[in-house]
């Protein structure tokens, strides 16, 4: 009935069209801008944790200004670990600062049950099939349109040719129908490390819910919350005791080390450490440079479980109190949707897996994937982005979710009990999460 | 006096001195006004804003306008057994590492005030750490401690058996306190050795003659006549511990099991990560009380022991 109410609501304002720059200082709900069919005059300033210099944006917002010479992009860039709180102070001083910022998919929710995200449904939900589902839905919440996907991304099993050869192992296929499991992998990747290798397994991302959540799904467990908007605890069934039970066995068996951080696993990998990695994508520009004879297998899974593999990337959403709603629409819908699959994927130079189904194939023609195992790689990430991909959990409490999920994580790694670490974060979270029942 | 001196045109000589009074009060007024204006804005805002914001409620993020809720926050803080074992943790860490860490500066600087070789050198290094930005030393020394770090590898080349430090619940938080009193021990060592140099010869001097061995000079001479570096150095470090927070944030993020998550960081991650200003300030004003306490305890104690001699 409410929605309904909105819906209506908007249709009126959007008849009367009243135009973008409303500059009143409550936040206007939707409605009172489209996306205009030709330019305004406008300057939008945009915040991201990629820089301009460094992630080559530069690239992509020349490419923008080609296309819409009248709206001057003003970037700015934040380091990733304060772009939460920035976004969080600079939307409430409501100077409309920034237009469109980069918004991490899980915490849409959040940011649109805070106020800080504009209703994009009207101007953008006609785009709903031209994107992979998982991350179109990271933009929904409570039936709405808060944000854009720009990017996606998977997990893919890397492995050392020269390693397994040395301990005579097979190499895992590259078919997604021979699924390696996971049980196999920890014997295997056992064997490489007693056979030589300084790592038998690493994750690209330890100790992080986006890497490690599909394995209690694999087995049949929820995301780790379910009730209503996911505001319930649910990560205490057996599939996330036997998932977690593997993850600790890793470390305590000695198949991958305990002291090893996020950032130095690739560097592992790629100086012909490690024997296999689960790693995602953006590896494989970085393996082609490299001296390791690589292949590349799809994610495994548990014995007798169903393929789950992580998925999600960024967005972008706008600031309610924009006074460039117009100009900042034109910008979303160039990165996303325009050119052929997003303005941000094709003109990005290093590749990057595009949300939208046309972008992927901007993306699979770049020249990392011209290798035979390069073949193999497109092959498998066209598969799981449209098969198996798991989102992270939606819910305005993601924040704190992640937090307690990534810390019962590496108290596992570092030897804690499963099931007492998942009551205990179970009661941590319950308390986090009061404030919102 | 020279300000005095310009306005002293006035007939009656009392109301001349009334006059220099008042002007005297001005310019006092005016030349402490910087401290007392930094005082009530950086000090007395805050903590009045603090506590007005403790008694809020709002919906995480700076958007949606906050409701008065009184005390339901430290309500719902001290229904949490997690926040109540926070406080204990706290409360203990303090009581265990600010006396270690005033008795070694103690031991150190008497050390270093004695006529040894190279004195100056010793002190030096033991004030090296200090000098290291924190954020570095937390760095270097979270690599030190890591489970395959050179520490380890230096345990098992002696035959020991090698120690998880920053990845056991049990080890964290004395790791944490060992990383800590690097740094803070040098520093307050600082205070004490000019305080010992304070101390007139003559005192040491009489204590010979009067045949007091090295412990009774200590304890009759050194102690009492350090009184003072001690309060300061003891309510300083009490302070600095209570709001430690870099190497919890850097090396553990309040973990193995929560076995470091102390007040501060709790208020940190409360405000700032999870977006709960309103429940941060409660804990912050909680803190801030606790810390209080112990503070107003020592001074307490160590003038009732200045009285009572």
């Amino acid at each position: 009935m409410l929605g309904a109410v909105a819906a209506l609501g908007t249709t009126a304002l959007l008849a009367t069209a009243c135009g973008g720059s409303d500059a009143s200082s409550s936040a206007p709900s939707a409605g009172g801008w489209t996306v205009p069919v030709s330019d305004p005059t406008a300057t939008i300033n945009v915040l991201s944790h990629l820089s301009l210099k460094n992630d080559k944006m530069q690239d992509v917002i020349d490419a923008f200004q080609k296309a819409h010479p009248t709206i001057k992009v003003n970037f700015e860039t934040i380091p990733f670990d304060s772009l939460a709180s920035t976004i969080d102070a600079r939307v409430a001083n409501k100077d409309g600062s920034p237009d469109v910022y980069w918004a991490d998919q899980p915490r849409i929710s959040a940011l649109a049950a805070r106020g800080e995200a504009e209703d994009l449904t009207s101007a953008f939900s006609q785009y709903k099939d031209t994107f992979a589902p998982t991350a179109y839905d990271a933009g929904v919440y409570q039936d709405k349109l808060w944000a854009l996907p720009i990017a996606n991304s998977t997990q893919l099993l890397y492995y050392n040719k020269d390693l397994l050869k040395k301990a005579g192992l097979p190499e895992p296929s590259a078919s997604v129908d021979q699924r390696m499991t996971w049980e196999q992998l920890t014997t295997d990747a056992k064997k490489a490390k007693d056979a030589g290798a300084q790592y038998g397994f690493l994750f690209g991302q330890f100790d992080r819910y986006y890497q490690l959540e599909p394995l209690p799904v694999q087995l049949g467990g929820s995301p780790g919350a379910s009730g209503d908007g996911n505001l319930t605890p649910d990560f205490s069934s057996d599939a996330w005791v036997k998932a977690l039970t593997w993850y600790g066995s890793l470390f305590a068996d000695g198949v991958a080390p305990k002291g090893v951080t996020s950032e130095q696993t690739d560097p592992a990998f790629l100086g012909g450490r490690a024997a296999y990695m689960v790693e995602g994508p953006w590896l494989l520009p970085q393996l082609k440079e490299s001296k390791v004879d690589w292949g590349v297998a799809p994610q495994p899974v548990f014995e007798g479980g169903k393929p789950a593999t992580p998925t999600g990337s960024w967005s972008l959403a706008m600031n309610p109190f924009s006074k460039q709603k117009e100009a900042a629409a034109i910008f979303i819908k160039w990165m996303a949707v325009d050119d052929g699959g997003g303005g941000y994927i094709k003109y990005l130079p290093a590749p990057e897996l595009a949300a939208s189904t046309e972008g992927k194939q901007v993306y699979f023609a770049k020249d990392v994937f011209s290798s035979p195992q390069g073949k193999d790689a497109a092959t498998i990430i066209d598969f799981e982005t449209s098969s198996t991909a798991v989102n992270r959990i939606s819910t305005i409490g993601y924040i704190e979710f992640e937090t307690i999920m990534n810390q019962m994580f590496a108290d596992v790694r570092n030897g804690a009990d499963p099931k007492s670490a998942i009551d205990a974060s179970t009661a941590q979270l319950k308390t986090a999460w009061q404030k919102y029942q | 006096m020279s300000v005095a001196r310009t306005t002293a045109d006035r007939p009656a000589p009392l109301r001349r001195r009334r006059a220099g009074r008042r002007q005297e009060l001005f310019w006092g007024a005016v030349f402490l006004a910087p401290v007392l204006v930094s005082l009530v804005v950086l000090r007395i805002v805050p903590a009045v804003g603090a506590i007005t914001s403790s008694l809020y409620k709002a919906f995480p993020g700076g958007i949606i306008p906050a409701t008065y809720a009184g005390l339901a926050n430290y309500r719902s803080l001290f229904a949490d057994p997690g926040f109540n074992a926070t406080i204990v943790r706290t409360i203990v860490f303090n009581l265990i590492i600010n006396p270690a860490q005033i008795l070694v500066a103690l031991l150190v600087a008497v050390l270093l005030v004695q006529r040894i070789p190279l004195v100056g050198l010793w002190r030096t290094l033991m004030f090296v750490p200090v000098t290291i930005p924190i954020v570095g030393s937390c760095i270097a020394w979270g690599a030190a401690l890591n489970p395959e770090g050179p520490v380890n590898a230096i345990i098992s080349a002696l035959g020991g058996d090698p120690q998880p430090f920053f990845t056991s619940p049990g080890q964290a938080l004395a790791s944490i306190m060992v990383i800590a009193s690097w740094i803070g021990i040098g520093y307050w060592m600082l205070f004490l050795v000019s305080g010992l140099q304070a101390i007139p010869e003559e005192l040491y001097d009489a204590a010979k003659i009067d045949r007091a061995g090295p412990v009774r000079t200590f304890l009759s001479i050194t102690i009492p006549m350090l009184r003072r570096p001690l309060l300061f150095v003891l309510v300083a470090d009490t302070v600095a511990n209570f709001v430690l927070f870099v190497p919890v944030q850097l090396l553990t993020g309040g973990g193995p099991q929560s076995s470091t998550t102390l007040l501060m960081f709790e208020a940190y991650r409360t405000s700032f990560a999870y977006g709960s200003r309103n429940l941060g300030a409660a804990q912050v004003v909680l803190l801030t009380a606790i810390m209080l306490f112990f503070v107003l305890l020592q001074f307490r104690l160590l003038r009732e022991e200045g009285e009572s001699s």
